[in-house]
């Protein structure tokens, strides 16, 4: 029996072990490897093999201890990842439980509209926050702003620092995971069974109330994924971050997080230094293992897959 | 039964065992085949080399050519093309069974994205067998592997490689070896608008040996571009380039007598005086608004160019292939829908000028950024028996820069791209006014894939007017600084952008900025070790 079990075990997990196995452990594992040697310039027939033990962990910290930019960066990460996470997920579930309110047919549109950042190209994406930001005259904020009377001059948004380039990012890419915790939680709404909802109308309770003590609290699994996704996704994310960075949309110094600094050193300069850049990855990777193991337990994983406790016979 | 089998199984194997000395036989003897000698005699080689290629059962030979730049350079991959046609032509001339095909011709807009693109996959052995970039990273290249050391090939070729101008000779070396041969350079001019300068009673006359004689410096540029703001004859007094601090901008250190490089270390410098004095030129002018304190973040296409066609500054430092530009962009939107610029209007509204000294007893400077045709260390990887005949598919690769590097091919780029020829040969046939003609006429002998991408380009840019102004700034090649070709130097001139960001827009004094870049410099244990941070900052300096 026992033997059956881990069979089927076997046999249902196997495409989840190969794959995690395949796309997550093994680049992991050359990752950590390729930050104890000297490569760069993807030059891996030369540098693969030349060890050089710690030394790009040194410079990364050399390089904290001395370089401002290097503290901007992760003030610059704390702040995108902590503010971006409270939009995308507190704003996935406003939008999610006011669509559950309306009828089905407006509820669909909004919720298609809200979809809309994601489905476009991320290059077409951030062209078009690129010209409403502009920090000149030909910025659509600015020429509106100004048309109205609002500003007699234009105002460089995005290099207004710090908080002006944390606004854009957060903005720009609070959008696009917002409908991610749409879809999550408004599926999740659609599996609570109507009659909670029904007899909580009829005993009078107002929609403010039935999302407090029915709906939410029923969502707390999914609540639990959006949160622990999101974190790791923005704390790894950084193509729309590149792009507003390499415009000159936003300040270099307060739009670079970690791990655009981790892509702009293994690919983005003169000299592309991957060895350096897998130590700074490294780092992001344990900064994520700890700030996913602190949201469960915040969020008191363990307390949720208990099993009941059985107090009916 | 078993008897026989044994007979049968023997004879198979003595048979395999002689059929494969003969097969082995036969390589041998097509390896002793595969050696050709350079001698200089440029069809004496590639007939050797076609012939040897035939007679190793090779009839077609595919290359790939990668380029990057504006669209009027698009010479830069049409030249190999161009080469491949004629050593065809010789070929079929002489019945050598052989051709070239360019396979893949890859032309991008930035040479930044064209390097990233070519360093990640060289090594897979799916990047360009020809790479037209920038010297600036021919040093990295070169010191992984990645291009072709020519140095023995070119020795054979010396009287071709003499026609060159050898600043830019030295400019395609690494380590004494030399890795790539120059196809074009530019001379970085500073624009004087003539209606504004008009306005305000700026004579030009003589300007250009003014500037020469470091008569006119940078106090007299501060000057002229007050004057043209405050009277409002212009909203800018000056608009410069924005990016990479490489190459544009560091000028300044030159032009305040300073370095970037120690020839006897072989260290970057900071040469903190000079360094100091540009950013305080830098600050003066955005302060006083002059300069727009984020020019650095402009749009080319909808601010910078169109600020400086439109007249709306005094001065601007560019690039001689703005000239060209001009005239093909759509930049010029005064009277409503855009429009490019005639020759006539750039000719009537612009001078220019070296970039003049910093102070009283320097003297004015350029910079030059030179294209450099680079050979992929696995050139011709993509033919067949590519082990054995290696040797002679990197020298029939060779011989095509070589041939891409003629005169007349050089010439044409220079025309329509408003670049300087690298040649001495090429600069003479600029100033022929019957070639000229018939480059207009496009009745010259050119491939026709050729003629037909760059039918548009000629039409607009082949003009005696736009001849006249390569002649006229070819003497800025005596002037010019070329950038240290140093794998470290892309990181310290990033940092030197930043530096001057920070500046320009109030965020930090030219002081603070000095200070900055020295800590950047420092926060980079690497970086620290190749860069010597040198003099120091000089007390009560001002742009008088």
């Amino acid at each position: 029996m026992k033997g059956e079990k881990l069979r089927n075990l076997s046999f249902f997990l196997s495409p989840m072990i190969i794959m995690v196995g395949l796309f997550y452990l093994i680049p992991l594992v050359f990752t950590v490897y390729i930050s104890f040697t000297k490569m760069r310039n993807w030059n891996i027939e030369r540098y693969l093999t030349e060890v050089v033990g710690f030394y790009n962990y040194q410079r990364l910290f050399h390089m904290f201890q001395h370089d401002p930019l290097m503290r901007t960066v992760l003030l610059t990460t704390i702040i995108f990842v902590g503010i971006t996470l409270i939009i995308n997920v507190f704003g996935g579930l406003l939008l999610a439980l006011g669509t559950f309110f309306i009828n089905e047919r407006s509820s669909s549109a909004i919720r298609l509209l809200w979809l809309l950042p994601r489905m476009s190209p991320i290059a077409v994406y951030s062209l078009v926050w690129y010209y409403f930001f502009h920090g000149s005259e030909i910025g659509t904020l600015n020429s509106i702003l100004m048309k109205l009377g609002v500003l007699s001059q234009p105002i460089p948004w995005g290099q207004i620092v710090p908080w002006g380039a944390w606004s854009v990012i957060i903005f720009v890419n609070g959008l696009v995971g917002v409908s991610f915790g749409m879809i999550v939680f408004t599926s999740a709404l659609n599996q609570i069974p109507k009659e909670l909802v029904i007899a909580a109308r009829v005993d009078g309770a107002s929609a403010w109330q039935i999302s407090r003590k029915i709906l939410v609290p029923m969502m707390k699994w999914h609540l639990l994924y959006v949160l622990t996704w999101q974190f790791l996704s923005l704390l790894t994310t950084y193509p729309h971050l590149f792009l507003l960075v390499q415009w000159d949309l936003v300040s270099r110094d307060y739009g670079t997080t970690l791990a655009l600094y981790v892509y702009n050193t293994a690919f983005g300069r003169g000299e592309q230094d991957q060895g350096l850049a897998a130590a700074a990855a490294v780092l992001l990777s344990i900064i994520g293992i700890i700030g996913g193991l602190v949201t469960l337990k915040v969020l008191q994983f363990e307390k949720m897959i208990h099993e009941p406790r059985g107090d009916i016979e | 039964m078993k008897a026989k089998v044994g007979i049968l199984l023997a004879i198979v194997v003595l048979v395999g065992v002689i059929a494969s000395g003969c097969i082995g036989s036969q390589e041998s003897s097509e390896t002793e085949t595969t050696g050709v000698e350079l001698t200089g005699d440029f069809t004496k080689d590639i007939l050797a080399i076609g012939r040897t290629l035939e007679s190793n059962g090779i009839n077609e030979v595919k290359f790939s050519a990668w380029g990057s730049g504006d669209p009027n350079s698009v010479m830069r991959v049409y030249g190999i093309v161009e080469a491949a046609r004629r050593i065809n032509k010789v070929w079929e001339e002489n019945e050598v069974n052989v051709k070239i095909t360019i396979t893949d011709i890859h032309y991008v807009a930035s040479f930044q994205d064209a390097y990233q693109e070519y360093l990640s996959k060289q090594p897979l052995g799916q990047a360009g067998d020809f790479f037209v970039n920038s010297y600036a990273f021919l040093p990295t290249l070169a010191d992984e592997g990645y291009i072709l050391d020519i140095t023995e090939y070119a020795n054979a070729y010396q009287n071709v490689i003499d026609d060159f101008y050898p600043s830019l000779i030295e400019a395609s070396k690494f380590n004494d070896k030399l890795y790539g041969l120059p196809q074009d350079t530019e001379a970085r001019p500073l624009y004087i608008r003539k209606d504004v300068a008009a306005k305000i009673g700026f004579n030009l006359e003589g300007i250009e040996e003014k500037v020469k004689n470091g008569e006119f410096t940078w106090s007299d540029v501060y000057y002229w571009a007050k004057k043209a703001k405050e009277s409002g004859a212009a909203e800018w007094g000056l608009i410069h380039r924005k990016g990479s601090a490489h190459p544009d901008l560091i000028q300044f250190i030159y032009a305040f007598g300073g370095k970037l490089y120690n020839e006897e270390s072989g260290k970057l410098v900071v040469d903190v005086p000079a360094v100091y004095k540009w950013l305080y030129v830098e600050w003066k002018f955005a302060q006083d608004g002059l300069l727009p304190k984020d020019i650095m973040s402009w749009d080319w296409a909808k601010q910078i160019h169109p600020a400086i066609v439109e007249g709306r500054t005094l001065f601007d430092i560019g690039g001689t292939w703005y000239w060209t530009e001009w005239q093909t962009k759509d930049y010029y939107g005064k009277e409503g829908t855009p429009r490019p610029l005639k020759p006539e209007e750039v000719q009537a509204w612009f001078t220019y000028t070296l970039f003049p000294a910093g102070e009283k007893g320097l003297k004015p400077v350029t910079l030059s950024q030179p294209f450099v045709w680079m050979i992929n260390s696995k050139a011709g990887q993509q033919n067949p028996k590519y082990d054995e005949l290696k040797d002679l598919y990197h020298k029939l690769a060779f011989l095509m820069v070589i041939k891409a590097s003629d005169p007349d091919i050089n010439a044409i780029h220079s025309v329509i791209s408003a670049h300087l020829p690298v040649r001495k040969e090429a600069a003479e046939l600029i100033s022929n006014e019957k070639w000229l003609d018939d480059l207009k006429s496009l009745s010259i002998d050119l491939d026709p894939q050729v003629k037909s991408n760059i039918k548009d380009i000629v039409a607009t840019t082949v003009h005696p007017i736009n001849a006249k102004f390569l002649a006229d700034v070819s003497y800025m090649l005596e002037y010019t600084k070329l950038a240290p070709a140093h794998p470290k130097y892309p990181a310290l001139a990033d940092i030197f952008k930043e530096a001057v960001d920070k500046v320009l827009r109030g965020d930090m004094t030219p002081e603070e900025g000095v200070n900055y870049i020295i800590q950047k410099v420092n926060a980079d244990p690497e970086l620290a070790q190749n860069v010597e941070v040198v003099g120091e900052i000089p007390k009560d300096w001002t742009l008088q």
